[in-house]
């Protein structure tokens, strides 16, 4: 089993997780973290078959559940997950171009200014739906090959994406156009041929990105598109994030690495997977007893951990 | 006394007197002097006759006084001889008193009739009503006739009886003679009737011999056979039952116990007598435990399995008769000699073609719980040592022999049942068939394999591209330590799925620089179990499922999408449609790698497969899953 995706609900108390036989499980975090927590607390409350391929990304507004496999995104409500039989709200199919094969979709970004959804994945294209009505409003093309990971930059407000052809190409949304492309690959930095050009993982902090797969993590200045930073990890890294003054990041090997906006490892936490693929932060006020970091992967089982610096205790499916 | 007290006193004065005179008148004359010899002379006379008359009379008077005294002691003892006589008789006379009162008459031991039912039965001459109510004694000695009278009445009957029974007797002796002169006769019939038995295939003596040798099995063996017979006849013409063994010995082994009495005291003095002069060692009296604690019981029941292709399973049932379970040995043979591949060793071998027959039934332990406390006492520390000797006691025996042990109790009686053998017959003969077929099918595939060929069926053709390129170069059977020592196996092991009872193998498949190791765990249940594989590629570096995600897609394609490689059933084809398919995933593996590059020169492999794209996903896999009749590539 691998589990692809992860994602907290609104109030904090649960996770959800995405794996590639399509289902998805909730676990209650509250639950798993309370002092009288047993095994069958690591259990799911629910598992549900929701999708006919992997659940390659799920996220949740503060109401629904997004999650999205192949082809299809569908909505889910959070106070109707637990119960049994849940179906979903809706689904939505973007228009793609290609018939002989239904395209994957790789990630999902929330533009909570816009009410709207980004959708990017097998077809190359960044889709964006509203929320509201679920129409598709606008499909931006320019990626040669298929779209890995989205990151929104909020000021601007920009849309990041990285893919397989080896390039972050930045996105306006108002004129949706391309504005920017790095194409990593190029830089001497941070190729690393033998593994290839692809860009798994993208996270950005207005000035700063960070992006990593097959060239090394490095750490960019959007404005001036150079590399400040390469991180020293020879493993392609499948997902990163910004926290407070750190970079999370995990790929192969069993790792969550921590680094230093300079380019130290801080530490180095294993996980019990052998290779890890999401994690997911929750930072939801509403449920600060529930603040963890969870990493999820090549295995069936999501680990908890409760203080970054170890892991506290595994969930499974 | 007085007299002789008296005849002192006058002594001294008759000296006095003497005395006086003779000094005064010494010139006297002698004739006064002869005159006085003379006078004290007849004194003297005087004197002795006085005193000799005095000496008589004291002799009489002390007769007298003896004679009295002895007189008086006369009576005496006379009154006390009396008087012992007399007690004498009193002690007698109070004993036989004692003893007439202590006196308990036979008479108080019988049970005598109550006195209600002796006054309503006896008859009125003997029971004298009128007298006997009044007197104790006329009543007992009534009631004593009335007693009489009635044994005197059971005798006759008793004697009555008797004569009857010899009579019957007799009548059963002539008719036991009749019928044992017909006995002959019946056996010249059924000799007779053979041929025509033979002649229309009904051969009731031979079954009828067989019930008869049956007759002797221990209880469950018989109910093995039975069933076994019944489930032949009704269901199944392929099974055939038979009985081996030597009836005399099953025989012998109920013999009479006053009989085995002697044998034991005969062979306790025989024992004596070998201790005194050599104890044999300690070890060869275990040993003999031992060899009593694992007796079989004579007989044996033989099944014989028929299977499609003509091959045969033999099945040889035991009892062990102090264990109280039962075990089997079992051989397969073919029609045509087999020659065994290397790798096959395991595969019929009469140790292991049968284990796992059920799950988790490996036969190497006794299923009987009490046999542990059996085992202690002989120094047999488990049965597995001594399984090649007496067959295995697998679980599903002890149910067709109606064998029933509940997991935590001990059971020391033999409850053979005949519902609980029936309901696994029919499930067990099938799991046979299956297995020995399976087995069968895997003898030819390895041979193929050893020879880098892995044979397909035409049935099969379409789960794979026309045109594969990587190749298998061997094949081999490792042993269990070997595969719990490669690195890419260890989470197998962790997960409990490599226990002993399985056979590994190792598979490896070369094209080009590239090779790929693939162990094999085969589960003695295939292929119902499907075989699991982990796999681990030597290409640019070693890959396995820890540090390449499709090296794991490449294993879940054979391992869990298994059931698509089953063929048609009874999907003996599993395990050489995993291998083929694990060739044209190593071709796909290699042809969609990326081409790297800061490397030159041309790929090593090009991409000749048809694929509709190479990567896909956040894990960027590879286009594994094989779209027949299209013939091309796609993600799952």
């Amino acid at each position: 089993m691998t589990v692809f995706s992860q994602s907290v609900s609104p109030c904090g108390k649960f996770l959800a997780a995405g794996n590639n036989y399509g289902q998805i499980a909730i676990f209650s975090l509250s639950a798993a973290l309370s002092s009288e927590a047993k095994e069958e607390s690591k259990k799911p409350m629910v598992t549900f078959h929701a999708h006919d391929g992997p659940v390659y990304s799920m996220v949740s507004t503060d109401r629904h559940l997004l999650s999205a496999g192949d082809g299809e995104v569908k909505g889910w409500l959070w106070a109707e997950i637990l119960k049994k039989g849940c179906k979903e709200l809706w689904r939505r199919q973007p228009p793609y171009r290609t018939s002989l094969e239904v395209p994957e979709i790789n990630a999902l970004l929330l533009i909570p200014k816009e009410n709207s959804l980004i959708l990017a994945g097998g077809d190359c294209q960044l889709h964006s739906m509203d929320l509201e009505t679920g129409t598709f409003t606008r499909a931006l093309r320019g990626h040669t090959d298929y779209i890995h990971c989205l990151a929104l930059r909020e000021r601007s407000p920009e849309v990041l994406s990285g893919g397989e052809d080896g390039a972050v190409r930045l996105w306006d949304l108002r004129t949706a156009k391309e504005v920017q492309t790095i194409e990593v690959y190029k830089h001497e930095e941070c190729s690393r041929p033998h593994n290839g050009r692809w860009i798994g993982c993208l996270a950005t902090d207005s000035d700063w990105m960070v992006c990593g797969g097959g060239p090394a993590l490095t750490l960019w200045h959007l404005r001036s598109s150079t590399p400040t930073t390469v991180f020293p990890i020879r493993a392609p890294q499948k997902h990163v994030t910004f926290y407070q003054d750190l970079i999370l990041s995990a790929g192969q090997g069993c790792y969550v690495n921590h680094w230093q906006l300079s380019g130290e490892l801080k530490a180095q936490v294993p996980g019990s997977s052998p290779g890890l693929l999401s994690l997911s932060l929750n930072q939801q006020p509403a449920a600060p007893e529930c603040k963890v970091l969870t990493a999820a992967g090549n295995s069936c089982r999501v680990d908890v951990f409760t203080n970054l610096g170890y892991r506290a205790f595994s969930l499974s499916f | 006394t007085m007299s002789s007290e008296s005849s002192k006193k006058r002594k001294p004065k008759v000296i006095r007197s003497d005395g006086a005179p003779a000094e005064g008148k010494r010139s006297r004359s002698d004739t006064e002097q002869a005159f006085e010899i003379e006078e004290r002379r007849i004194q003297s006379c005087v004197h002795f006759m006085t005193l000799k008359k005095l000496n008589r009379l004291a002799h009489i008077r002390l007769k007298k006084g003896r004679d009295q005294t002895h007189e008086a002691k006369q009576k005496v003892d006379a009154y006390h001889l009396q008087l012992q006589n007399l007690l004498y008789e009193v002690m007698h006379l109070q004993k036989e008193i004692t003893k007439c009162l202590e006196f308990k008459s036979k008479h108080e031991e019988i049970d005598l009739v109550t006195l209600e039912e002796f006054y309503t039965e006896a008859p009125p001459n003997i029971s004298k009503a009128e007298i006997t109510m009044g007197d104790p004694h006329q009543q007992t000695l009534a009631r004593l006739d009335w007693e009489l009278e009635q044994r005197k009445r059971l005798a006759e009957k008793y004697r009555e009886c008797l004569s009857n029974k010899e009579k019957i007797l007799k009548e059963i002796e002539v008719k036991k003679e009749y019928l044992s002169s017909l006995q002959p006769r019946l056996n010249s019939i059924m000799q007779a009737s053979l041929p025509v038995q033979e002649y229309l295939f009904m051969p009731f003596d031979q079954a009828h011999k067989q019930y008869e040798t049956a007759r002797h099995l221990p209880p469950p063996l018989y109910v093995l056979f039975v069933q076994a017979t019944a489930y032949g006849q009704a269901c199944d013409k392929t099974l055939s039952v038979a009985i081996e063994g030597s009836v005399d010995e099953a025989k012998a082994l109920f013999k009479p116990p006053e009989d085995s009495q002697d044998d034991e005291s005969d062979s306790d003095a025989e024992e004596e007598q070998t201790t005194k002069r050599r104890r044999p060692t300690l070890g060869v009296q275990l040993d003999d435990k031992r060899k009593e604690m694992l007796k079989r019981h004579p007989l044996s029941v033989l099944l014989d399995l028929k299977c499609k292709d003509s091959s045969v399973l033999h099945l040889t049932f035991y009892y062990l008769m102090n264990l109280n379970i039962m075990t089997v040995k079992a051989k397969v043979t073919t029609t045509m000699e087999l020659i065994t591949p290397i790798s096959a060793g395991d595969l019929l071998s009469p140790d292991s073609v049968l284990s796992c027959l059920y799950p988790g039934d490996h036969g190497k332990k006794t299923p009987n719980p009490a046999n542990q406390y059996q085992f202690d006492k002989v120094g047999i520390l488990s049965l597995r040592d001594y399984v090649l000797e007496l067959g295995h006691p697998y679980l599903w025996v002890q149910k067709l022999g109606g064998l029933h042990f509940p997991k935590e109790q001990p059971q020391h009686t033999v409850m053979a049942d005949h519902s609980q053998s029936a309901s696994h017959m029919e499930t067990t003969m099938k799991l046979l068939k299956t297995r020995v077929q399976s087995r069968l099918a895997l003898h030819k595939q390895f041979a193929s394999l050893e020879h880098g060929i892995v044979p397909v069926t035409s049935d099969c053709q379409c789960l794979f591209p026309a045109k594969v390129v990587s190749h298998l170069v061997k094949w081999v059977m490792i042993p269990h330590e070997d595969y719990m020592d490669l690195l890419f196996t260890k989470d197998i092991v962790e997960a409990g799925l490599a226990g002993d009872t399985n056979l590994y193998y190792l598979a490896l498949i070369e094209r080009g620089t590239a090779k790929l190791q693939a162990a094999v765990v085969l589960n003695p249940g295939y292929s119902s179990i499907p075989p699991i594989f982990r796999l681990c590629l030597n290409w640019k570096g070693e890959k396995t499922n820890s540090n390449d995600d499709n090296i794991r897609a490449m294993e879940s394609e054979v391992n869990v999408c298994y059931k698509e490689l089953c063929g048609p059933r009874p999907s003996y084809q599993l395990l050489t449609n995993q291998l083929q398919r694990l060739c044209v995933l190593l071709d796909v593996y290699l042809e969609t790698e990326s081409h790297d590059d800061s490397v030159e020169g041309p790929k090593e492999f090009p991409q000749e497969k048809m694929c509709l794209r190479l990567f896909r996903g956040p894990s960027r896999m590879k286009p594994f899953k094989y779209n027949h009749p299209q013939g091309f590539f796609s993600h799952r």
